[in-house]
């Protein structure tokens, strides 16, 4: 940094000076010299009243006190809009998806039909963007749609808000007014519009709340709109981590289908691209403050790009954050962000293992500076565990600890190369308990196996973790370790290693096996009740054989359940259970309602009754027997 | 037309088909007036139920057979209701507490309060206590048992427990040192024949005495699963011969497939296969122990002396494992996986020995 | 050795039915009172085979201040007998109400119920003299039965409570295994061990029972009664009872006590055993699915393959491998496994252990 900067520096830093006290305790850098000179003039200045800051200021040479003007108005506008991107050069979008859209967009404009386009991704991939810049460029109008708010102050009393009422519409019906109307409508032509054309488009980012709750609504407005539609519509959902997929919820398959709604997704931003945003960005602002900030090296725009994860707005935010200058707290992060980075980079280049363990430890600072929560989508984070990656021989040495004595001989076939995830960690990050992920994994193991003896330790270890995980009273202490020992257990039994390639992963099927067994077993206790069995001699002996007799006075509901539990077609492939695949989208489910199976089993809802074979021993509901109490059913009979 | 094993159901002491010393013994202690708490025991299908409602009409006459389903709730201490449904005649009332789960010692302790409270209307007849008829005693809650021993003393002059349970061990000892305990055994391979010849000929059908046995050795001794298997053959096939098949059930017959399967392939592949008749098994209402017994009985029949010895431990461990443990299909499973390899080793080194 | 029960009577025992079925049963019979209470000894003289016990009890109603007590060893040796006849002793019928408190496991017996309903009662405090005159002890005593099943947290909260009322209050605790008593409060009590009974003594109090009755029994019987109920009199008494209730007026033979003590036949136990040494494993397969048919619990099997395998020839490297894997079985039952397959592995290794070393 130059002297100029320096001055700069010490009138900011004087701004900041009765907030930030320990800054002389940061070891010397480049602003050595704006310290050096804060130390003299601190003991003036200090007790000056912020306000006269400016003053200070003006004694300055002109030249940087105009830039610190022109950086004031930067400050105020954030880099993310200041830097949004205004041609498709810019877009930190792979060119490809640009085309897709471009193309789908172009079509359905150029004709008068209309069309609904569906752009999914996570936050921050530059689906907005993409939107806005094609439009500048194929010179489109956007009518967007911004759920309204409610205008009335608070205070407004319920009477008033009778009285007013009239104007009141419901945020939905408004949403559907815009949409129709839009749709109907063209745009006024304005004098100053110059050449704006009359395509348009519809943008839907926002969505009234309303459709979280009954998706319902906005698929038969949608559908009076594809009926009617003269003009694109487009909405944009972002795919989130936890909870439920908004873009499954409102555009379920059916849906999409039956409207004929094009479905483009984002990916998240590629770290290269991302790398040029950042570097573009940081060299452009470096430059037009002269630094005044400090500019990011390298390393800190690597870390950055890597704790985004592909989200490129909250890059640039903390970019802009790590930029500004002066904030203790910022600068002791970054501090310890070069210190830890650079060094790492160093040995980087010599082992590649290496740079894993710095990335990893990467991950954990630099979430610090406003990095997005790296969260694993369910996809990738059993991809991890299944696909057990371990490091290869001759890495051996750098392993972050260092290797104990070798395994005694009898020992040495559980001799392991290192392992290049943490499973705990990849658990924690799961968004689910262990217990569910331990399922999930045990729906898939098997494909990732090739030698039985694997598979029977594996399902030893899984059969552990069930173990501890059984007692609910002790489950939350244990539960940890049972997910530790099914996700270590599978990664050690896994011996083979062998690259299984690309393996489709399913949804347990033992929650929906759990709940029919159950619940088939209720059914079967009200509804053959009158035989008066135990539910396991039930089960396993009057039904299968009642199906097999012809015993025809029974009644509708028993015979149907005989059909459907009794019999067991012997060719018929399971038919029952079908593979629900998981997509990689897929965050975490909570599925809550197994967690209570033990605690509260479902009483089954008796009284039916009705409709007893005469024959069978009967006895009867109380009121039956009130009813007719003449009728008394001679039971056990034996003549 | 109702099943055999209901129309020809004895129902007085005197009319039972076997363990005739002990129909005795019962009618004595109905006779010497002290009646005990008692504790029936012995394996399914024996006739552990029949016998209680022969000993029930022994006490009260006919009367006990008029039955009615009742739809019970009981409000728990801690505000929760609780559903039940019990089978009671004037003088008696079945209930099975462990239908209300982990609530069943609610549930007993209030029933029984009811019923001890409620005075017999009838002064006619001579017993001055109910019986209340608890099955499947075995799965009751350790807490629910100690309620139970409390509750027996309590109410002892106007009513009486009858426990029906397989087996004693999981009853625990101060319950079992109250009680008088009646151990009903299965019924011999004989006696089932006998049994089922005398159906047959009140049905009017000659039962060929090869089937008899056929069947009663088929059965395992389980009188009820006989006689389903019986009316079963007459469905399939009458006039009976001599070597007609009895018919096994379904899932009998998918299990030992399973089995099949297991023993024919040992791979991931295969293992995966057998989950999907797991959960198949699981859906049509098999229970997981079940399953687990009929898988040993089958794949200790298909292998050699000495692994047989293994498959029974391991089969003794994940059993257990199966009983503690949350997720069936997890023990299910690394049990077929063990067995999978053990048996694949033991076949290969069978190879090799035959090599050289 | 003096007789375990002496004199009992029907006419005495009016008081202890009252606590036994609790109140409406007083009018009930006499026969329908269980053997068990009514043959409990009345004073401590009738107790024996406790000396130790009963010496100091002796002395506590001759005048001497009693300390706390502690009563442990296996079931049916006369534990609570002894305290109940002793408070009987000391206060007589009438005060015996007031200055008795008898809680067992079935009661509620948490951490609350001792801070509330023993402290309350501890503090009452009592004169020492009775309505009658006679001197007696000015001191209650709280009998707690089957204090090992109490949690650890209410014994603690026993300890302060029975120091602080020690000037009007004595404890009775009564338990099976002094182990699960925390140590503060063993410290406290005066422990005494009550031995199981030998033979004798049992044999003696049963036929004396069978006269009072007037049953016809046989020499075998009462030996196997005796055998059964392995040192536990009440149990004996109580299998007498039911062999006598289901065999009226018959004779009480050695296979009906077998019957209703729910024992395995020993001849069942050794076909076991032996094809379990030179059987084979379809052999023994059946002969394990049959014992299960019959019906007989798989502890009871454990129990007596115990002893069998104990007594019988095998090494003791042998041994201790099957007695660990009797353990463990042990273990798996009362946890809810199931029966077969646990006998078959118990058998298997059994087998397992014959013939490596045969």
């Amino acid at each position: 940094m130059d002297k100029l900067s320096g001055g700069e520096k010490a009138a900011s830093s004087r701004l900041n000076r009765w907030v930030d006290p320990s800054f002389t305790e940061l070891p010397g850098e480049s602003f050595a010299v704006s310290r050096r000179r804060k130390a003299v003039s601190s003991k003036a200045e200090v007790k000056k009243p912020r306000k006269r800051a400016g003053e200070a200021g003006s004694l300055q040479p002109p030249t940087p006190s105009l830039l610190r003007e022109c950086a004031h108005r930067d400050q105020d506008e954030s880099w993310v809009d200041r830097y949004s991107p205004r041609s498709q050069a810019e877009l930190a979008v792979h060119k490809k998806k640009i085309e897709e859209v471009e193309n789908w967009i172009k079509v359905h404009t150029n004709t008068s039909k209309g069309g609904v386009l569906l752009l999914t991704g996570p936050s921050g991939c530059g689906k907005t963007a993409t939107v806005k810049v094609l439009s500048l460029e194929l010179d489109l109008r956007v009518q967007e749609w911004t759920n309204p708010s409610n205008q009335e102050p608070y205070s407004s009393s319920q009477q008033e808000w009778r009285t007013n009422g009239l104007s009141f519409t419901s945020q939905l019906t408004q949403f559907q007014d815009f949409l129709l109307r839009a749709n109907k409508y063209k745009c006024l032509k304005m004098v100053g519009d110059g050449g704006a054309t009359d395509r348009k488009f519809i943008l839907v980012e926002d969505f009234p709340n309303q459709f979280y709750r009954q998706p319902g609504s906005l698929h038969d407005i949608l559908r009076r709109f594809v009926k009617t539609s003269r003009c694109p519509l487009v909405f944009i959902v972002s795919d989130s981590l936890s909870g439920d997929s908004s873009s499954r919820c409102l555009f379920p398959k059916e849906i999409q289908e039956e409207l004929d709604i094009g479905s483009i997704s984002f990916n998240p931003v590629a770290p290269t691209t991302m790398m040029k945003v950042l570097t573009r960005i940081s060299t452009l602002e470096a430059g037009k403050s002269a630094g005044r900030m400090c500019v990011p090296d390298l390393a800190v725009l690597e870390t950055l790009c890597s704790g985004s994860s592909g989200d490129v707005r909250s890059a640039i935010n903390s970019l802009q954050f790590s930029s500004l200058p002066d904030t203790s707290l910022e600068k002791g992060l970054l501090r310890k962000d070069r210190h830890g980075t650079t060094l790492g980079k160093a040995v980087s280049r010599t082992n590649q293992r290496k740079k894993r363990s710095k990335q990893k430890k990467d991950q954990e600072e630099e979430q610090a500076i406003g990095g997005k929560d790296a969260s694993l989508f369910l996809f990738r984070a059993l991809g991890k565990i299944l696909h057990c990656k371990r490091g290869k021989q001759e890495d051996a040495e750098v392993v972050e600890c260092p290797p104990g004595p070798p395994l005694p001989s009898h020992l040495s076939h559980h001799h392991r190369e290192a392992l290049l995830v943490d499973p705990e960690y990849v658990v924690e990050r799961s968004h689910m308990s262990g217990e569910f992920f331990s399922l999930y994994l045990h729906q898939n193991y098997l494909d990732f196996f090739s030698e039985v003896e694997d598979v029977d330790r594996a399902s030893e270890y899984l059969s552990d973790a069930d173990l501890l995980n059984s007692d609910w009273t002790s489950r939350s202490t244990m539960g940890y370790y049972g997910s530790s020992v099914a996700t270590r257990g599978l990664l050690h039994s896994n011996s083979q290693q062998v690259s299984v390639g690309f393996r489709p992963l399913h949804k347990p099927n033992w929650l929906l096996v759990n709940k029919k067994h159950r619940e088939n077993g209720l059914a079967a206790q009200s509804l053959f009740r009158s035989f008066c069995l135990t539910p396991l001699s039930l089960q396993t002996e009057l039904l299968p054989y009642l199906a097999k007799l012809t015993n025809p006075l029974r009644n509708q509901a028993q015979i149907a359940f005989i059909q459907d539990v009794g019999h067991m077609s012997l060719r018929r492939l399971p038919g029952r259970l079908k593979l629900e695949a998981l997509t990689d989208k897929e965050p975490a489910q909570p599925e809550g309602d197994s967690e209570e199976e033990e605690e509260q089993k479902v009483e089954s809802q008796g009284g039916v009754e009705e409709g007893l074979p005469e024959s069978q021993p009967q006895p009867r509901t109380s009121q039956d027997l009130l009813e007719e109490e003449e009728l008394l059913i001679e039971d056990y009979n034996s003549d | 037309m109702s099943l055999w094993v209901d129309k020809y159901r004895p129902t007085s002491l005197g009319k039972l088909d076997y363990h005739k010393t002990q129909a005795t013994q019962l009618k004595n202690l109905v006779q010497c007036g002290d009646f005990p708490h008692l504790l029936v025991y012995g394996p399914s299908g024996a006739g552990k139920k029949t016998r209680i409602m022969c000993l029930l009409r022994e006490l009260y006459g006919a009367g006990v057979e008029k039955l009615r389903i009742e739809h019970q709730t009981i409000v728990a201490p801690s505000k929760k209701k609780i559903e039940i449904n019990t089978i009671a005649s004037n003088y008696h009332l079945e209930v099975n507490p462990s239908d209300a789960g982990n609530q069943d010692r609610v549930v007993i302790q209030e029933l029984i309060k009811t019923v001890a409270q409620s005075q017999q209307i009838q002064s006619s007849t001579q017993r001055e206590f109910k019986v209340v008829l608890l099955t499947e005693v075995d799965r009751l809650t350790k807490d629910a048992q100690h309620a139970l021993r409390r509750t027996m003393e309590k109410y002892m002059s106007t009513c009486r427990l009858i426990l029906c349970s397989t087996s004693t061990s999981k009853v625990i000892g101060p319950i079992r040192s109250r009680c008088l305990a009646i151990r009903v055994p299965l019924p011999s391979t004989e006696e089932v024949c006998n049994v089922l010849t005398s159906i047959c000929k009140k049905e009017g059908l000659l039962l060929p005495p090869e089937l008899a046995k056929n069947i009663s050795e088929k059965s395992g001794r389980n009188l009820r699963k006989a006689l389903l298997m019986c009316e079963a053959c007459r469905v399939q096939q009458y006039p009976f011969s001599a070597d007609q098949d009895v018919p096994e059930t379904d899932w009998e017959v998918y299990l030992r497939e399973t089995a099949n399967a297991i023993v024919s392939q040992q791979s991931p592949q295969r293992l995966l296969e057998v989950r999907a008749r797991l959960y198949e098994l699981l859906t049509h209402c098999i229970p997981p122990d079940i399953i687990m017994k009929g898988l040993v009985t089958e794949l200790l029949s298909n292998c050699d002396g000495q692994l047989k010895t293994e498959v029974a431990q391991m089969a003794a461990y994940y059993e257990h494992r199966l009983q503690l443990g949350n997720k069936a299909i997890y023990h299910l499973e690394a049990f077929t996986a063990k067995f999978m390899a053990i048996y694949k080793k033991f076949m290969e080194d069978g190879l090799d020995a035959m090599m050289f | 050795m003096q007789a375990f029960l002496k004199g009992a009577t029907v006419q005495t025992s009016r008081p202890q039915k009252d606590k036994a079925a609790g109140g409406p049963s007083t009018e009930k019979k006499v026969k329908a009172v269980p053997w068990v209470e009514k043959y409990r000894p009345k004073c401590i003289d009738e107790v024996a085979f406790q000396e130790e016990v009963v010496a100091v009890l002796k002395k506590s109603v001759e005048g001497a201040d009693l300390p706390n007590l502690l009563f442990y060893g296996p079931p049916g040796t006369g534990k609570t007998s002894t305290i109940l006849a002793a408070a009987r002793e000391l206060y007589g019928p009438q005060l015996y109400r007031q200055r008795v408190l008898e809680l067992n496991a079935s009661d509620e017996r948490g951490i609350q119920v001792v801070r509330e309903k023993v402290k309350n009662f501890a503090q009452l405090v009592v004169a020492g003299t009775r309505p009658d005159g006679k001197p007696c002890p000015p001191f209650k005593i709280i009998i707690l039965d089957e204090a090992d099943s109490m949690t650890g947290a209410a014994q603690a909260a026993l300890r302060r409570t029975m120091e602080k009322e020690s000037r009007t209050t004595r404890f009775c605790l009564i338990c099976n295994y002094i182990s699960r008593i925390i140590e503060p409060l063993t410290s406290r009590c005066s422990k005494f061990r009550f031995k199981p009974l030998a033979n004798k003594i049992q044999e003696e109090r049963l036929l004396e029972i069978c006269e009072k009755e007037s049953l016809k029994y046989s020499k075998q019987s009462i030996a196997a009664l005796v055998t059964v109920s392995e040192g536990d009199l009440r149990k004996a008494i109580t299998f007498l009872q039911s062999a006598a209730r289901l065999n009226m007026d018959r004779e009480i033979t050695e296979s009906a006590i077998i019957e209703i003590a729910g024992v395995v036949p020993p001849k069942m136990i050794d076909n076991m055993l032996q094809i379990c040494l030179s059987g084979t494993f379809e052999k023994l397969e059946v002969a394990v699915r049959k014992m299960v048919d019959e019906g007989y619990a798989a502890t009871q099997i454990l129990g007596q393959l115990h002893e069998a395998v104990i007594e019988h020839d095998l090494s003791d490297k042998q041994k201790s491998a099957i007695t660990e894997k009797m353990a463990v079985v042990g273990k798996c039952l009362s946890d809810g496994a199931d029966e077969y397959l646990q006998m078959l592995s118990l058998c298997s290794v059994i087998m397992q252990q014959a013939s490596q070393h045969n």
